[in-house]
């Protein structure tokens, strides 16, 4: 089951929290202005398979759905 | 319907192809935690020969992503191998990696699909290994998983 776009994004700490979203194959890799609000736990909820955070980067595995999920959380917080 | 399905999963059994030359080494030593922990999939991974090579679709199926350096091929049976080359090789925009074959293709198994340079990539500090995964498949499914050496087109694991 894909993940929810709009789940990953409130799971990153919200758009304003977003910096940058790029799709690899089976993964979003993510930069944040504040770590602390990525909610992980959410972020699983939302159909990732798992979250690695280093810093201000954080990647949440999706899966081969990546591209299609960045494109719609793209068109979401613009 | 899901009767339907578990009944086509129990008859069927995909056989996976090496996609590129080199050891296998498994899942575990892929130094890249969403591979190593089988996040996306069970499988195994390539420690390619540094030499130019080709990559090949280690299923027949359908180009369903193409990059660069990853992609993954669905079967007529909707199971999906992803073959990535190389670890943070996103990072590389496609640099060194020539594509021989479109996203949306139907490919037999051991059609070539990416042409790169491991010897390249490893050159620029990054792995080179190339995870093969089962994608979303349960960990049990997979099955006689070759290790050692390999040449492109060989069996590497059959999934159940």
């Amino acid at each position: 089951m894909a993940a929810d776009a709009e789940a990953i994004i409130a799971g990153l700490g919200g758009a304003d929290n977003i910096i940058e979203v790029e799709p690899c194959i089976t993964r979003l890799r993510t930069e944040v202005h504040d770590a602390s609000k990525v909610n992980q736990a959410a972020l699983k909820a939302a159909g990732a398979h798992g979250v690695m955070a280093a810093g201000n980067v954080v990647q949440v595995v999706v899966g081969p759905e990546a591209d299609t999920i960045a494109s719609d959380i793209e068109d979401i917080i613009g | 319907m899901e009767l339907a399905r578990d009944l086509r999963k129990g008859a069927s059994l995909t056989t996976v192809l090496a996609p590129v030359a080199g050891a296998a080494i498994g899942l575990a030593a892929v130094p890249d935690p969403v591979f190593s922990q089988a996040m996306v999939g069970p499988g195994t991974a390539i420690d390619p020969r540094r030499e130019p090579g080709t990559a090949i679709a280690p299923i027949s199926g359908t180009i369903v992503k193409l990059h660069p350096h990853a992609f993954v091929v669905v079967g007529d049976d909707g199971r999906g191998v992803l073959v990535h080359l190389g670890i943070d090789t996103v990072q590389l925009k496609g640099e060194g990696f020539t594509l021989l074959a479109a996203e949306g293709d139907h490919v037999t198994a051991g059609q070539p699909v990416v042409a790169w340079n491991p010897a390249a990539v490893e050159a620029g500090g990054r792995s080179p290994v190339c995870p093969v995964v089962a994608l979303d498949a349960p960990a049990e499914s997979v099955g006689d998983v070759v290790q050692g050496d390999v040449d492109a087109g060989d069996l590497l694991f059959q999934w159940s």
